[in-house]
């Protein structure tokens, strides 16, 4: 059990060290480009940006807007029984903006886009196309990881406002709707209640949970070695790293952020 | 530059072998060996340590004058520039068409956008009978096609060392001869250095300055192709072709 339990600590250590060595490696692409494949990459960056972001927002604004009625619905009709009214304002900072909004967009991004990352690696792994990219002297951290990352980093960010905007949107509907409040004590009320730490808070949510996704997504992707077996088996593990790895960064910046 | 490349008793571990491989050899500047021999005898092994996508476990590779060993990361990409490599496998991109995974490494490395290199690249895909197949993507190519798509990938650069795994593997007897008229040219217009493995008879066999027999993980005999087809070994006469035979 001892055995067990150091081994399971040292992988665990072994894991971070190669996410850690990973984000230095992407930091020193992005910082010092240098002039080949600058052009390349860019163009990497910009249809993994399409895919992560723009066709994300359909589902993302789905999830948002229902997101946004049920919290509203359930503080509207609870609040007036302890006398908070006037509590809607805070309740979707606190709850949407602040937590759900940053959490789900993570959640619904790692399932898109994190699986989509690692399953396309996983298998121009096993294809040799990573080998036959290397052998032309494209390096993986730039011409792979590193448009990926600001890619999802960038996507993750805009989703993140996107979906705040609307779930308020249907919180308002609701408000409008059932609670009868108008949209200007509404938006005044949700104005009131956010401050700049929560924008800030949720800026760095968005660039630790982009970077996150991207480099376990790619880490796993790239640790397929021989047989197209071990992609879904690396899809599953990049998935649930992803979003433990992003709950715990949760954990950390809400306290950093707020405690 | 005394050799293109020498390897100097580079060891390695084959998988699924309980042998090693301990590779001495040396090529010339403009020379063609061609390695024949059995699969699994580590004729694409020694590609890949020359490619450094293998280290050996003692012994040297030095390729191009360069100790592969003493190189980073960034050296050893920089290396590769210069060599032209097929692997079995062709690798092409799978979300790219032929022609953009053609020009991928004149992209990436120059930075010159894909239509300005039609002008450059036509002449090597009409070479090839790759011209017709263009826009296609690589699951919509056959085994023969998308090695030949390989090899002008690998040529497109104008590399000074080129690493051919089988080039002719998959290859009908139009494209065998396409490449052979192609790889013919290159030589006589430019200084390349070619290092084939093939572990069937071809005509490329005859175009080579030099054939080294590898079994087992060793170079048994090296030599030109006259030479060896005078050799009593029947195993490597069968590699150099029934005509050697009799």
């Amino acid at each position: 059990m001892i055995g067990w339990l150091g081994q399971k600590t040292i992988d665990g250590y072994i894991y971070l060290t190669d996410l850690s060595a990973q984000v230095y490696l992407t930091i020193c692409e992005l910082v010092s480009p240098g002039r080949q494949g600058r052009w390349a990459s860019l163009r990497v960056t910009l249809r993994q940006m399409l895919f992560t972001g723009v066709d994300a927002l359909p589902v993302v604004s789905a999830v948002a807007l229902m997101l946004g009625l049920i919290v509203i619905m359930q503080a509207g009709t609870q609040l007036p029984k302890v006398g908070g009214e006037g509590l809607i304002g805070s309740i979707i900072v606190v709850v949407i903006i602040r937590e759900l909004g940053p959490l789900t967009t993570a959640i619904l991004v790692i399932s898109r886009s994190g699986a989509a990352i690692t399953t396309e690696l996983g298998n121009m792994r096993v294809a040799q196309e990573i080998t036959a990219l290397e052998l032309m002297g494209i390096g993986t951290s730039r011409y792979i990881v590193m448009p990926r990352v600001v890619a999802v980093v960038l996507s993750m960010l805009c989703l993140i406002f996107y979906f705040d905007a609307i779930a308020v949107l249907g919180g308002f509907i609701i408000a409008r709707i059932k609670l009868t409040i108008p949209f200007y004590p509404f938006a005044h009320a949700v104005a009131q209640s956010l401050s700049l730490v929560d924008v800030l808070g949720t800026v760095a949510k968005g660039v630790l949970f982009g970077t996150t996704v991207a480099v376990v997504c790619c880490h796993h992707g790239l640790s397929v070695r021989s047989s197209y077996t071990e992609v879904p088996q690396q899809v599953t593990k990049a998935m649930i790293n992803s979003i433990t790895i992003c709950l715990l960064v949760d954990i950390l910046v809400t306290v950093a952020v707020y405690f | 530059m005394k050799y293109a490349v020498e390897l100097n008793r580079a060891r390695a571990g084959m998988t699924g072998e309980d042998w090693k491989t301990e590779f001495t050899l040396s090529v010339s500047p403009g020379e063609f060996v061609a390695l024949v021999g059995p699969g699994r005898s580590g004729k694409g092994l020694l590609l890949k340590l020359c490619a450094g996508l293998v280290a050996p476990e003692e012994g040297t590779v030095r390729v191009l004058d360069h100790d592969l060993a003493a190189l980073d990361s960034e050296q050893l990409t920089e290396l590769r520039q210069r060599i032209g490599v097929v692997l079995q496998q062709p690798g092409l991109r799978s979300n790219m068409t032929l022609y953009t995974n053609v020009t991928l490494p004149m992209v990436y490395h120059q930075g010159v956008d894909e239509a300005t290199l039609l002008p450059k690249v036509l002449p090597l895909l009409d070479a090839l009978g790759l011209t017709p197949l263009q826009k296609l993507f690589p699951s919509q190519l056959t085994l023969g096609e998308a090695r030949c798509a390989a090899l002008a990938r690998a040529l497109v650069m104008n590399p000074e060392l080129l690493l051919l795994d089988e080039p002719m593997g998959g290859l009908d007897a139009e494209m065998a001869q396409r490449v052979d008229r192609v790889l013919a040219e290159y030589r006589r217009t430019r200084t390349v250095t070619i290092l084939a493995s093939m572990h069937n008879p071809s005509v490329l066999l005859e175009r080579a300055n030099r054939i080294a027999f590898v079994r087992q993980g060793r170079i048994e005999a090296v030599g030109p192709y006259a030479d060896m087809a005078k050799m009593p070994d029947i195993a490597l006469q069968a590699y150099l072709g029934s005509r050697s035979v009799a």
